[in-house]
């Protein structure tokens, strides 16, 4: 039956009054759990608090299972959801630019809005960077079209490129997750803690 | 619900797991209803879009890349996307009036100048911006919704933002520790 | 050459089948002059009871706010006007059952009587304040020894004027939208609500703040509550009353009604009240100016989307 509005069981209009709903549980839910602050996020990349991490991996993994539940009580169809498109050589180059902006800033686009909304004047920096960013992308864009279109892979999946079935992924990340935790806890304690 | 509080004497944030978890599942319901998970730099794209279109119309339209977000008489603001970040800034401020989390100011290591810290946010945000149009999504849309579709895309973007992270931090541990 | 002519009663363009015949600054003007009502009701009100002193921004500060709001939505009320010559034909004559006639003859006391009361008060405002001539002098002196029976006679003009701004619509029998009797209660909670906010946003007093926290949380309430049921009554109605609520539920004005009247302008600012009741420090400024966006949104909704629908097919 789901995802319900791409199946028109609730009418299209709604979509951008759930997109509120949903936006309004993601801030508070993020901000809640710290990821308002840059130093704590960046904790996790310098070893004094690892908030960001499991965090991450925590959401990460509850959201796989879960999307792999209600697929199998038929409560959504997997088949239809927004598949990212892949394209290798891009995305590759993209996700470690994104890496040096994160460790400059502290920030990803998603919690700087966090920030902005409490009052950091950084936040709404890094919003302003962001914005800048786009633009100049955008601009320098038929320079780039060549790289940005290259090595299309499609809509892909996990399961359709390396093959490995999406439970037996699922299980293999919880795994790794789980182990992870378990490091990071024993570090912890070794580490003196920090406030901001 | 102070049992939730990863250290309860302070009562600062959440438990972590317990975030991650009320996270997964606010994503699994962003699935559910709209077919899409949640993102942030779609957002800023789409105000970047507006913004195009509304001092140079005519350069919007023949730029290659904006021009792919221009829905004929619609306003580009009028996304999905931008709508969630709405919402996340109510969710934010929320948050951060009930745990007295509200004030102006610039948050940095004490090892380094607030205006250091600005210049340095500006660049980041600005190689962020550039490289969420790249790889088509950032962290939430593309590394944490990706993931959750099972998308190949996502868990390259997971890989790449925070392989680069690690591998880089180094150079930049002075603005940090 | 044969010519025919066809008359019909349908050719009616800017009526049927939608009506054009309103456009931003009506919205406007009902807006500020619910606001309006809305600051002259708790002024009036906490004047007969006799807290001039420790209520001084309902009763001395805000309605300083009123006679601009009034005098500013009459203009806008004008400029919509086609025929802007003929307005004071609405004061040759008083008819009970027209609520313009209403409106008309209550916003021609209302307005100077929110003048005078503004400048009795003036001097405590502004010290150094001259009016020049002794005569004017005077006779405001005057005036402010009779507070209270202005304060008497403002409070039932505040209350025809608010549910005014609503009866003014409901009014269109042909407009299944608005032609329903909980709009006039719902404008005037509305307006009530809106004046709350300004006065939680305006005032420096502590205590004013948070009792206006609290009436402000009731209203919202109420004002949520008549939502509801102004809702039930189309999904009760015919099939004309249906369509028009189809237009908030699943319709073009979905969105704008959900998101920036109930969400943002009505549930997300109480939630930060209650907060702020709680004991968390929360910058008024914020409920209060989502609830006057929302109160103006509302407003726009109502008229836009009342335009659409209709009874003939």
């Amino acid at each position: 039956m789901g995802p319900l509005i791409p199946n028109e069981i609730i009418s299209p209009e709604w979509n951008h009054v759930f997109a509120v709903l949903i936006g309004i549980a993601f801030g508070i839910v993020m901000e809640s759990s710290g990821f308002s602050s840059s130093r704590k996020i960046m904790g996790s990349f310098y070893g004094y608090d690892f908030t960001m991490i499991r965090v991450f991996m925590t959401a990460a993994i509850t959201s796989l299972i879960g999307v792999l539940y209600m697929d199998y009580f038929g409560w959504i169809d997997r088949t239809e959801l927004f598949v990212v498109p892949t394209y290798l050589g891009a995305t590759i180059t993209g996700g470690a630019l994104m890496g040096l902006g994160f460790l400059a800033a502290g920030f990803c686009p998603g919690t700087s809005f966090l920030a902005a909304a409490i009052g950091k004047v950084d936040g709404m920096v890094f919003i302003g960077g962001a914005f800048l960013g786009i633009l100049f992308f955008g601009e320098i864009f038929p320079l780039i079209s060549d790289f940005y279109y290259a090595n299309y892979l499609g809509h892909i999946t996990v399961e359709e490129s390396l093959g490995i079935a999406p439970d037996w992924f699922a299980l293999i990340f919880a795994v790794i997750a789980v182990v992870v935790f378990y490091v990071l806890s024993i570090i912890r304690k070794s580490v003196e803690k920090v406030k901001y | 619900m102070n049992f939730l509080l990863e250290d309860r004497k302070t009562r600062i944030y959440w438990n972590p797991y317990f975030g991650g978890f009320l996270l997964g599942l606010i994503v699994i319901f962003s699935f559910y209803v709209s077919g899409r998970g949640i993102g942030a730099s779609g957002g800023v794209k789409s105000a970047v879009v507006a913004t195009v279109n509304a001092v140079a119309p005519s350069h919007a339209e023949n730029s290659a890349y904006f021009s792919k977000f221009l829905k004929g008489d619609k306003s580009p603001l009028n996304t999905w996307l931008v709508f969630q970040m709405l919402g996340v800034i109510a969710g934010a401020f929320f948050s951060g009036a009930v745990n007295n989390r509200l004030k102006i100011r610039i948050q940095h290591s004490p090892k380094i100048t607030a205006k250091t810290r600005l210049w340095f946010v500006l660049l980041g945000g600005f190689l962020f911006g550039g490289g969420s149009q790249l790889a088509r999504g950032c962290t939430s849309g593309g590394a944490l919704s990706g993931f959750a579709a099972n998308s190949l895309g996502g868990l390259i973007i997971m890989i790449s933002i925070f392989g680069s992270g690690y591998l880089f931090a180094y150079f930049f541990r002075k603005l940090w520790i | 050459m044969r010519e025919e002519l066809f008359v019909s009663g349908r050719n009616l363009p800017n009526i049927d089948p939608h009506l054009h015949a309103w456009h931003w600054p009506i919205p406007v003007y009902l807006f500020l002059g619910g606001l309006a009502a809305g600051l002259l009701f708790f002024a009036s009100y906490y004047t007969i009871l006799g807290k001039e002193k420790t209520m001084p921004t309902v009763v001395k500060w805000a309605p300083f706010i009123v006679p601009i709001a009034l005098v500013v939505g009459l203009m806008a009320l004008f400029y919509d006007l086609t025929n802007k010559l003929y307005f004071w034909r609405l004061y040759t004559t008083l008819r009970l059952e027209s609520p313009m006639s209403w409106g008309a003859w209550v916003l021609m006391l209302v307005t100077p009587l929110s003048m005078v009361w503004v400048a009795t008060y003036i001097k405590e405002l502004i010290p150094s304040w001259d009016w020049k001539f002794p005569i004017i002098e005077n006779t405001i002196e005057w005036f402010a020894k009779y507070r209270k029976v202005m304060a008497w006679i403002l409070l039932p003009m505040s209350i025809i004027l608010g549910i005014y701004t609503g009866i003014l619509l409901s009014a269109f029998n042909a407009r299944p939208l608005w032609n329903n009797s909980i709009l006039g209660p719902l404008f005037l909670v509305s307006g009530l609500s809106t004046a709350a906010a300004l006065i939680i946003w305006t005032s420096k007093d502590h205590a004013e703040r948070l009792l206006f926290s609290k009436i402000d949380l009731v209203l919202i309430g109420i004002e949520l509550f008549i939502i509801v049921h102004m809702m039930m009554g189309f999904m009760a109605g015919p099939s004309v009353q249906l369509e028009a609520a189809a237009l908030l539920f699943g319709g073009a004005y979905t969105v704008v009604f959900w998101v920036f009247v109930v969400i943002l302008g009505l549930l997300f600012p109480a939630a930060l009240e209650i907060a702020e009741l709680m004991g968390n420090k929360i910058p008024v400024a914020v409920p209060a100016i989502m609830v006057l966006m929302g109160g103006l949104i509302f407003r726009f909704v109502m008229v836009e989307a009342g335009q659409i629908t209709r009874y003939l097919y």
